[in-house]
C-alpha cells in the first residue's frame, strides 16, 4: 500500500531543484536515516503550501505545507518487513515528535502501514488539548472513518462541537452518524442551555436519523431561538428524518418549510 | 514606578541617581507601561512551563513578542529518562503552542542542566535522546548548561554538551552558578574556547557587576537575569549599560517558580528610559541583541513576530473558547461574576 510515487511526483511540482535533490539523498537510507530526515526536513524544504485539488488515498493534500507532505513521502519509505522495527521508528518519531512533527505523523496515520497499531496514537490526538495536533486527526483525515470504534467516534465529533470546531470538516461525517451520538448531542445541549449557551447549530444535522421524542422536543426549543441559525437547523432536522411529529411541526412554519423545499437553505447554510 | 519621594529620603542608598533623575522620580507616572508604549521585547531567558496564562496575558499587553526557554531542572531531581524527554518534548509542543495561543512566539534552548549532570548514570542517558531534540524546528541553542557546584561531573557533561553545539551549529547558553560565580565564570568561558567555539556563539548568562567585563573583553555575550534578592535589580542594570554600553548586552527574566517577575524585561526598559538611556540602547539590549545572538542557529525568523502574530481561531484548547473573535479574552480581574 504505498503511495510514494504518487507523493513523490507531487512534491517534484512544488519544490525547487535543491530541495528535490536533497531528498534524492536520503530516499534509499535505511530506518534511521529516514527517521533522522524527516526530523530535519524543514531545515531543507521549505513550507510553501500546496495548492492541489488532488486526492492521495483518501486524503485531501490542500494547503499542507510542503515540508509535512515531503515528511508523509519519507514515512511511506519506511521499510515495514520487520514490524517491530518500523513501528520502534515511528514511535520514537511521535514520542519526541515538535508540533509540526506532530501534525505531519497524524496526518500521515491512513498511510501507515498496520494501521491497528496506531489507534492509540490517533485516540490520544483526539484527547489532545493541542489545537494543531487535535484538527490533524479530526479534519482532512480518513482514519477515524476508518478505524475508530462507534465510542472513539462519537468522542471526536463531541468534542469538536464542545470546542466550536466545525464538523462539517470531518470525513465520514454522515455515514458514521448514530443514536448514541445523537442523544449525547441533545444532553449537551440541555446542558448548555441549562447555562445559558448555546451549541453550533450544525451540530443538529447528526440527529435527523435518530429522531426520537426527547430530540423532538429539542427542535421545538429551536424553532423558537432567537437565533437564525437554530431555526434553519430545526427545518432542515424535520425535512430530512421520516419521524412523522416533526413533519409536521416544521408546518407551522411556514417560512422556513417553504425555504428548506425550495433548498434555498441547506446544511452548506450552517457551515462556518 | 514604585519609589516614593519620602522613601528615598528615609532610604537614600536605594536610589543614587543625579539630581535630574531624583527630579524625575517624583513626577513619573504610576503606569510603567506609559515609558515603553510601541516597543517591542525578547526575553531570552524565562520559564513558562512554571508560570500562569494570566502571565502570558500580562507579557503579551507589555510587548514580549517573543521569548526562549531554556530547559532546567524542575526545583527536584528527575528519577528517569522518560521525564526528561517528556520535558524536552513539552518545550517543542504544547509550551509552544499555548505561548501562540497568546500571541507570543515561543523558542527554546534545549540542554542537559548542570545540577542534574551530577547524576551520571541519567546523564548519560540524557545525553543519548538529546541530538534527537537538538536539531527540531525552533531549538535556538544548546541551554542553559555549565555550572552550578563546579564539580568534576559537571565539567565532564558541559564539554560534551559543547561538542553537541559545535556539531548541530547552535549557540550555547551558558547558567553561572550562584556560588563562587567569577571563578565558574571564568572556567566556563576558558573551557569553551578550548572547545574552539567560536565566543560569539555563546551566551553567558546571569552575569553581574564582577563578572562583565571579563565576558565582554574576551568576545561573548552577556545576559544579565533581572530577579528579586538574588541575581540583578534593574537600577544596577541601568548603571551597567550606563558604563558598559549596548553592545553584545541582553537582559533577561528567568521567570520560573521562584519569586521572579516575568516583566523584567518590560519594566527594565520602562526604568532605562526614565533615567535616560537611548531608545536604540534599549532596542538593543532588551530585543535586537538577544535575536542577533540565538538567530545565528538559523531558527529564528523575525517576520514571524515582528508583525502580530496571526491567533488561529480554530485553535482552541482545553474546551475553552479561548480565542473568540481573534482576540484573548480579557477577564475583569476584579469583577465577582465568573461566567
Amino acid at each position: 500500500m504505498s503511495f510514494s510515487i504518487q507523493l513523490f511526483e507531487k512534491i517534484k511540482q512544488y519544490a525547487s531543484p535543491k530541495e528535490i535533490s536533497w531528498i534524492e539523498a536520503k530516499i534509499n537510507g535505511n530506518l534511521q536515516t529516514l527517521q533522522t530526515a524527516f526530523v530535519a526536513t524543514p531545515r531543507f524544504i521549505s513550507k510553501n503550501p500546496i495548492q492541489s485539488t488532488d486526492i492521495i488515498n483518501d486524503v485531501c493534500i490542500n494547503e499542507w505545507p510542503l515540508d509535512r507532505l515531503v515528511r508523509l513521502y519519507l514515512l511511506t519509505l519506511l521499510n515495514s518487513t520487520d514490524k517491530e522495527a518500523y513501528t520502534k521508528t515511528i514511535d520514537t518519531l511521535f514520542e519526541t515528535a515538535e508540533n509540526n512533527e506532530a501534525v505531519a505523523l497524524i496526518s500521515s496515520l491512513p498511510f501507515l502501514v498496520f494501521p491497528d497499531y496506531w489507534m492509540l496514537r490517533a485516540t490520544d490526538a483526539v484527547r489532545s488539548n493541542n489545537g494543531l495536533i487535535f484538527d490533524a486527526i479530526a479534519f482532512q483525515n480518513p482514519y477515524p472513518k476508518q478505524h475508530f470504534s462507534e465510542l472513539a467516534w462519537n468522542q471526536l465529533v463531541l468534542k469538536c462541537i464542545f470546542n466550536d470546531k466545525s464538523i462539517h470538516r470531518i470525513q465520514g461525517l454522515n455515514e458514521r452518524a448514530n443514536q448514541e451520538l445523537a442523544n449525547s448531542i441533545s444532553y449537551l445541549a440541555h446542558e448548555r442551555w441549562a447555562a445559558g449557551r448555546t451549541i453550533p447549530a450544525q451540530a443538529w444535522r447528526l440527529v435527523s436519523r435518530f429522531m426520537n421524542d426527547m430530540i423532538l422536543s429539542d427542535i421545538c426549543t429551536l424553532f423558537l431561538s432567537q437565533n437564525s441559525n437554530d431555526n434553519i437547523a430545526a427545518a432542515l432536522v424535520c425535512n430530512e428524518t421520516d419521524f412523522l411529529a416533526a413533519k409536521e411541526e416544521l408546518k407551522k412554519y411556514f417560512e422556513l418549510y417553504q425555504s428548506v423545499q425550495n433548498e434555498q437553505i441547506t446544511w452548506q447554510t450552517l457551515e462556518a | 514606578m514604585c519609589q516614593k519621594h519620602s522613601e528615598i529620603s528615609q532610604n537614600p542608598s536605594h536610589f543614587e541617581g543625579t539630581a535630574e533623575e531624583h527630579e524625575l522620580s517624583k513626577t513619573v507616572q504610576a503606569n510603567y507601561m506609559d515609558y515603553i508604549k510601541d516597543m517591542k521585547f525578547f526575553d531570552p531567558h524565562i520559564h513558562m512551563t512554571s508560570r500562569t496564562t494570566d502571565d502570558y496575558t500580562s507579557l503579551i499587553d507589555a510587548g514580549v513578542v517573543a521569548i526562549i526557554e531554556p530547559a532546567f531542572w524542575l526545583g527536584q531531581p528527575r528519577t528517569g529518562l522518560a521525564s526528561f524527554k517528556d520535558y524536552f518534548s513539552s518545550l517543542v509542543g504544547w509550551e509552544r503552542f499555548r505561548s501562540s495561543q497568546f500571541g507570543i512566539k515561543h523558542y527554546c534552548t534545549i540542554g542537559l542542566n548542570s545540577r542534574e549532570a551530577n547524576n551520571e548514570a541519567l546523564a548519560e542517558q540524557v545525553m543519548e535522546i538529546l541530538p534527537l531534540f537538538l536539531y527540531k524546528e525552533g531549538v535556538v541553542g544548546v541551554g542553559e548548561i555549565g555550572f552550578d557546584d563546579q564539580t568534576a561531573a559537571e565539567e565532564k557533561y558541559y564539554r560534551l554538551q559543547l561538542e553537541l553545539s559545535k556539531d548541530a551549529g547552535l549557540p550555547v547558553q551558558v547558567h553561572t552558578p550562584h556560588r563562587d560565580k567569577k571563578k565558574g565564570t571564568e572556567l566556563s568561558m576558558s573551557i569553551a574556547l578550548e572547545h574552539g567555539i567560536d565566543p560569539s556563539m555563546v551566551i553567558i548568562d546571569h552575569n553581574n557587576e564582577e563578572t562583565v567585563e571579563s565576558v565582554l573583553d574576551q568576545g561573548f555575550w552577556a545576559a544579565f537575569t533581572i530577579y528579586p534578592f538574588t541575581k540583578m535589580g534593574n537600577e544596577r542594570m541601568v548603571e551597567l549599560v550606563k558604563k558598559y554600553g549596548s553592545e553584545r548586552i541582553m537582559i533577561n527574566s528567568a521567570a520560573d517558580w521562584g519569586i521572579s517577575d516575568p516583566l523584567a524585561v518590560p519594566k527594565t526598559a520602562a526604568l532605562m528610559k526614565i533615567k535616560g538611556i537611548s531608545d536604540e540602547d534599549i532596542r538593543l539590549v532588551t530585543y535586537q541583541n538577544a535575536i542577533d545572538a540565538f538567530a545565528q542557529s538559523g531558527q529564528i525568523n523575525v517576520a514571524d513576530f515582528e508583525s502580530p502574530l496571526v491567533i488561529d481561531q480554530s485553535l482552541k484548547f482545553n474546551g475553552n473558547t479561548v480565542l473568540r473573535g481573534g482576540q484573548i479574552p480579557r477577564v475583569d480581574k476584579n469583577s465577582i461574576f465568573i461566567s
